[in-house]
């Protein structure tokens, strides 16, 4: 038995020292990096976004004429950017003379990135469409950019694409809830992007102002912000209006209407 | 050690030259005189075809594994979506089913003292069922993949392929990236059949034999699928069975296929070197 015993303890003690060895080399990191999927998503989602526009019987775009870029982030601010999960988000942005890229200049994918370097992209719907798609003889047909898979080389180039994109500031409240002291809380998120968002915001009510305060909230992450001045009595809804230093908002007011 | 059971090798002159040939030729007819070996080889040829018409027929592709997004409606797809599961557990399986047995197989029947008291060495015999174990693999595996690509090409249809570029391949380039994924799978199939043949003569039970290295596939894919495993990744035969991926991108990568051969080789050394070492040191009279 001792026979036996030996050979496979010598194997599995040289399988752990190799594994330790290349561990000590690469320090465990990981081959699914931010750089790579910057570089391969771009590339998948023109080839299929061109699929889907000769779907449509259109003619007028390439692969190379999208110029296509991407920025990538896995959890938020607060997680490095590295490794396998159902995390990522990364925003996108291209030229289709047909269908201008909103406010932000990006549409934002959320991706499944596996440990073989293959993934699964989720688009914005109001940029590509829903999952069926009408084509050029009026059938309904799967739309290929969707949702789709891709894979890249594990091994592939490694360096930062120093692409880069502001958060966007989105409002959450749909009604304003007054405090005891009448003052107009609101709560707002900062999207994935570069920075997070800083700035500062002014409202209105009933003809009345709020005053006005600075906000700085990091990508990713919610915050409620109570402006200083009380409500007139009285008053149906509360105008906000977002002066952004860091990443984009609305330019237009946003009227939220008040409960109480 | 003078019974003699095949009469055209002890006749000839060149008996020391052609003694491995024989006793391989002895293996192969054993293996074609199994059941089970039979049974694999027509599971591999006819199995493909109900599972292509299954998935050809469902209203939802299977779209959370690989290719199965167009499955339904493109064979070349189907045919990949179909190896994709096929390199779970059923190249580990079918091959050990042979290779697990192969050995063991003698310690079941008790026939080890019979099958030495041939004039061969127990080196000549080790090499023959391992050279049969693998001329089995390779055969399983090209009646496989070759069943699977016809039957689906034949069922869904040759429309030009996606790729995971998101490219279109035209048929005839699909075709024959489809046949070298399938082939791509040949390196870790082997591994896995000189995994079988070390529990085979190790456990000395058939059982083991056949079981262990599918539970061992197994076990390999779910520490592959772990983040912040890294390290240990080149050194799974799971990761080698996932580099066809890089064949079906726009451009092609073909680093992780090399890895991967380079892997499996590494784990048929290993394997195979033990094995030998325990059957050579065996102790065969008890048995």
């Amino acid at each position: 038995m001792r026979r036996t015993v030996i050979p496979i303890l010598a194997t599995l003690v040289a399988v752990v020292a190799i594994a330790a060895g290349a561990f000590a080399v690469n320090g465990g990191s990981s081959s699914i990096t931010k750089a790579r999927l910057e570089r391969s998503l771009p590339t998948t989602f023109s080839n299929l976004y061109v699929q889907r526009a000769r779907i449509q019987g259109r003619t007028d775009v390439t692969a190379a004429s999208l110029h296509a870029t991407a920025m990538c982030d896995k959890g938020g601010a607060a997680l490095p950017d590295v490794g396998p999960g159902g995390d990522w988000n990364c925003l996108m942005s291209w030229t289709d003379p047909q269908v201008p890229m909103p406010q932000e200049g990006y549409g934002k994918f959320e991706l499944n990135v596996h440990s073989n370097g293959c993934y699964t992209a989720g688009a914005p719907s109001k940029l590509v469409g829903f999952m069926t798609m009408t084509d050029a003889t009026g059938r309904t047909v799967t739309n290929p950019v969707s949702e789709f898979d891709g894979c890249f080389d594990p091994q592939g180039d490694n360096t930062p694409t120093g692409n880069s994109f502001p958060s966007l500031l989105s409002v959450l409240s749909t009604t304003v809830q007054p405090t005891v002291d009448h003052r107009a809380p609101i709560q707002i998120s900062c999207g994935t992007g570069d920075g997070g968002c800083a700035g500062t915001v002014s409202a209105t009510s009933g003809g009345v102002s709020l005053g006005s305060m600075g906000y700085a909230v990091k990508e990713e992450q919610t915050a409620t912000l109570t402006l200083p001045d009380p409500m007139p009595a009285g008053a149906s809804d509360v105008t906000f209006t977002f002066a952004p230093t860091k990443g984009v908002a609305s330019t237009k007011p946003t009227t939220i209407s008040s409960q109480g | 050690m003078t019974t003699i059971i095949d009469t055209r090798v002890q006749t000839t002159a060149r008996a020391r030259h052609v003694g491995t040939a024989a006793v391989v030729r002895w293996e192969v007819r054993k293996l074609a005189h199994q059941w089970r070996a039979k049974a694999v080889l027509l599971g591999a040829l006819l199995g493909p075809i109900p599972v292509v018409f299954i998935i050809h027929g469902q209203s939802r592709p299977p779209k959370d594994t690989l290719f199965g997004r167009f499955a339904t409606e493109n064979g070349f797809a189907l045919a990949l979506l179909i190896l994709g599961f096929a390199a779970q557990w059923v190249l580990p399986l079918l091959t050990a089913i042979v290779a697990g047995d192969i050995f063991a197989s003698e310690d079941q029947h008790g026939t080890w003292k019979t099958v030495l008291t041939r004039s061969t060495s127990r080196g000549r015999i080790f090499w023959a069922k391992t050279l049969a174990s693998v001329l089995f693999a390779i055969v399983t595996l090209a009646v496989l993949a070759a069943s699977t690509i016809t039957s689906s090409v034949l069922i869904a249809g040759n429309a030009p392929l996606t790729g995971l570029s998101g490219q279109q391949v035209a048929p005839g380039d699909a075709l024959a990236l489809v046949s070298a994924s399938w082939a791509s799978m040949l390196p870790g199939m082997l591994a896995f059949t000189c995994l079988a043949i070390l529990l085979s003569v190790w456990s000395r039970n058939p059982a083991a034999g056949i079981a262990a290295p599918v539970v061992i596939g197994m076990v390999m894919q779910l520490v592959g699928a772990l983040g912040g495993v890294e390290p240990i990744r080149p050194f799974l035969l799971s990761t080698g069975f996932e580099a066809w991926h890089g064949l079906l991108t726009d451009p092609r990568y073909t680093r992780p296929l090399l890895e991967g051969a380079v892997t499996s080789a590494g784990w048929c050394l290993v394997t195979l070197a033990l094995a030998y070492l325990t059957l050579r040191r065996r102790d065969i009279t008890g048995g």
